[in-house]
């Protein structure tokens, strides 16, 4: 392929770098950042009501956990543990600083109750 | 429903959140646009047979440094080293794949990153096999005549051996078991030493042992090029624009023509299990599958996985028919096939550092804690470390996708150029030769669609 030709692939393959870099930074940027807050309850460390759990890149989250039994709702990724006891609420707040499809899990058995999604 | 214990990934669970549909159409309809732009500036080629032969530049001071034995002195110590951490922590570490340190070594820094990094550079498996160390520090004390002569079998034991690693990543669902992953390391250990000694080092790599086809491979799309003379000694290093190594002449069989199927085919089936689509047929299956429980989890992957090659293996041998019958010139069926299934590698590259991106820039430092107490023995070997939280810097998930969209596109172009120049090489006429390239375009826009496909898939979980 002469030169002239190949420069034109690559000035094409330039455009659609910027063109995808430009539609990224477009669609990524929320409506800024805000506080979230779930409520959640775990059923004998196997089910979680809501179990799938949506939240934008930067925002506050705070989770409240409910648990029938004693145990670890564990959030990956971002490494937080929930010590709960029944009829007792345990809480953490955070910021949103990962995305992620990040699993809640009970933590002694590995069972996944549900998933964090945090998007751009 | 089968237990969660059974980990499906040879390592943890990905955290990536999936290409957004917007990204992924403009991705795809770039990958359309580009190649028929590429088809339009072929179309004005008058003679492509010399299009296979490529610029490179001889680089003296790496053809110095790799004169000189150290490249192989420390690769091969870095090798040894991987190897015996494998085999110590699989046997004596945790249970738990995160915490024990084989597991890191084989399904990150051997698998994801060794592949993607030789890729980049060259065949790094050269410098770092273990084995050839090992033989070749013994051949130095106890020089001795291989016994045997290895039968003409090609690279099928090659095929078969890279065969059984893939299942054991993707269908045994033992991958994430640090001791079961130590003793497939020690029983491939001694089958690849008796094999050395008893059949000659080199007839045995190249023939028996999967990773060094399939670096041997890999190496080609790498800018690294090493001539070699008569007796294996380094004549000069050069620098070449990547890619184009695919275009040397290579040996042909179909044998080569499966190795490289399967080398797509395992990368797509590792994507496709964690997709809506695969969990509906595993449920559509499940009344067959599950009373047999592991076992049947094991069988019916491995059907799935044996599937998929399959249908890979057919879809490309019919698009070469098309190829061969629009080129319309006598050649060797064989031959061809075999030099156009080495066009489809930058394709599978791209796909593999897309698909392990997260594994690469997250994973791979959540073996840094483990330093301090690699064997969970309550050691304080480095207690610094301890405390060490990865860094997501690089997994923003908007850096990924950016990553993930420009490598598979550049893998695309990359591969259908590679399939101009081959052909441009094989068909006489020019002609010919672009109107022979219609079937073989088509079939890598169908690649590169199922690759984007995958990563615009939630990822969902067999539970």
């Amino acid at each position: 392929m002469s030169r002239s030709r190949a420069l034109i692939v690559v000035a094409l393959v330039v455009v659609f770098v910027v063109v995808g870099g430009v539609l990224i930074y477009a669609n990524t940027r929320g409506g800024g950042p805000k506080n979230v807050t779930f409520d959640l309850t775990v059923t004998r460390g196997e089910s979680m009501t809501p179990s799938n759990l949506k939240a934008r890149h930067n925002d506050t989250i705070t989770i409240n956990v409910k648990s029938d039994q004693e145990g670890e709702v564990h959030l990956h990724e971002y490494d937080i543990a929930f010590e709960t006891r029944p009829g007792e609420t345990v809480s953490h707040t955070f910021k949103a600083d990962k995305t992620c499809t990040c699993e809640i899990e009970w933590e002694a058995t590995s069972h996944e109750l549900g998933t964090l999604e945090v998007s751009p | 429903m089968l237990s969660s214990q059974i980990l499906l990934h040879g390592f943890g669970q990905r955290f990536d959140l999936q290409v957004p549909l917007y990204l992924y159409l403009f991705a795809a309809c770039g990958v359309v646009f580009l190649s028929f732009v590429l088809v339009v500036l072929f179309a004005g080629d008058t003679s492509g047979s010399a299009g296979i032969s490529y610029p490179r530049r001889p680089v003296p001071w790496l053809t110095r440094v790799a004169r000189t034995p150290w490249p192989r002195v420390i690769g091969g110590a870095v090798g040894v080293s991987g190897l015996l951490i494998v085999v110590v922590a699989g046997f004596f570490g945790s249970s738990v794949a995160f915490d024990n340190p084989a597991e890191y070594v084989v399904w990150i820094y051997f698998w994801a990153v060794t592949v993607i990094l030789s890729g980049l550079v060259g065949n790094l498996w050269y410098l770092l096999n273990p084995w050839a160390a090992i033989h070749d520090v013994v051949a130095r004390f106890v020089p001795r005549r291989a016994p045997l002569k290895l039968p003409r079998v090609g690279v099928w034991p090659a095929v078969v051996t890279y065969f059984a690693f893939a299942c054991l990543e993707l269908t045994s669902g033992m991958a994430s078991r640090p001791q079961i992953v130590a003793v497939a390391v020690v029983a491939y250990t001694v089958i690849t030493l008796a094999g050395m000694f008893l059949f000659g080092r080199d007839e045995w790599l190249e023939h028996c042992e999967a990773f060094t086809v399939l670096f041997g491979i890999v190496g080609r799309f790498g800018p690294v090029e090493a001539e070699r003379d008569d007796r294996g000694a380094i004549r000069e290093v050069y620098l070449r624009p990547w890619g184009v190594g695919l275009l040397q002449p290579a040996p042909s069989g179909w044998d080569r023509v499966v190795f490289v199927i399967l080398m797509l085919s395992t990368l797509a089936f590792d994507g496709i299990t964690a997709t809506p689509a695969w969990q509906d047929f595993i449920v559509v299956l499940e009344p067959w599958w599950e009373p047999f429980g592991p076992l049947g989890f094991f069988v019916g992957r491995t059907f799935g996985l044996i599937l998929l090659t399959v249908t890979f293996l057919l879809v490309f041998v019919a698009f070469m028919e098309g190829v061969m019958y629009l080129g319309q010139a006598r050649v060797d069926a064989k031959v061809t096939v075999t030099a156009f299934a080495l066009t489809l590698v930058p394709i599978a590259l791209v796909y593999n550092a897309a698909h392990n991106y997260t594994y690469m820039v997250v994973y791979a430092q959540y073996a840094v804690p483990l330093l301090n107490d690699p064997l969970q023995k309550g050691w304080h070997l480095w207690p610094a470390v301890a405390s060490f939280k990865p860094s997501f810097a690089l997994a923003q998930a908007s850096t990924v996708w950016y990553a993930q969209i420009v490598l598979i596109v550049l893998g695309h172009i990359v591969a259908v150029l590679l399939s101009h120049l081959r052909a441009g090489s094989v068909f006489k006429s020019a002609q010919r030769a672009l109107l022979s390239q219609y079937p073989m375009l088509l079939l890598m826009v169908m690649y590169t669609f199922t690759s984007l496909w995958i990563l615009a898939q939630p990822i969902t979980r067999e539970s």
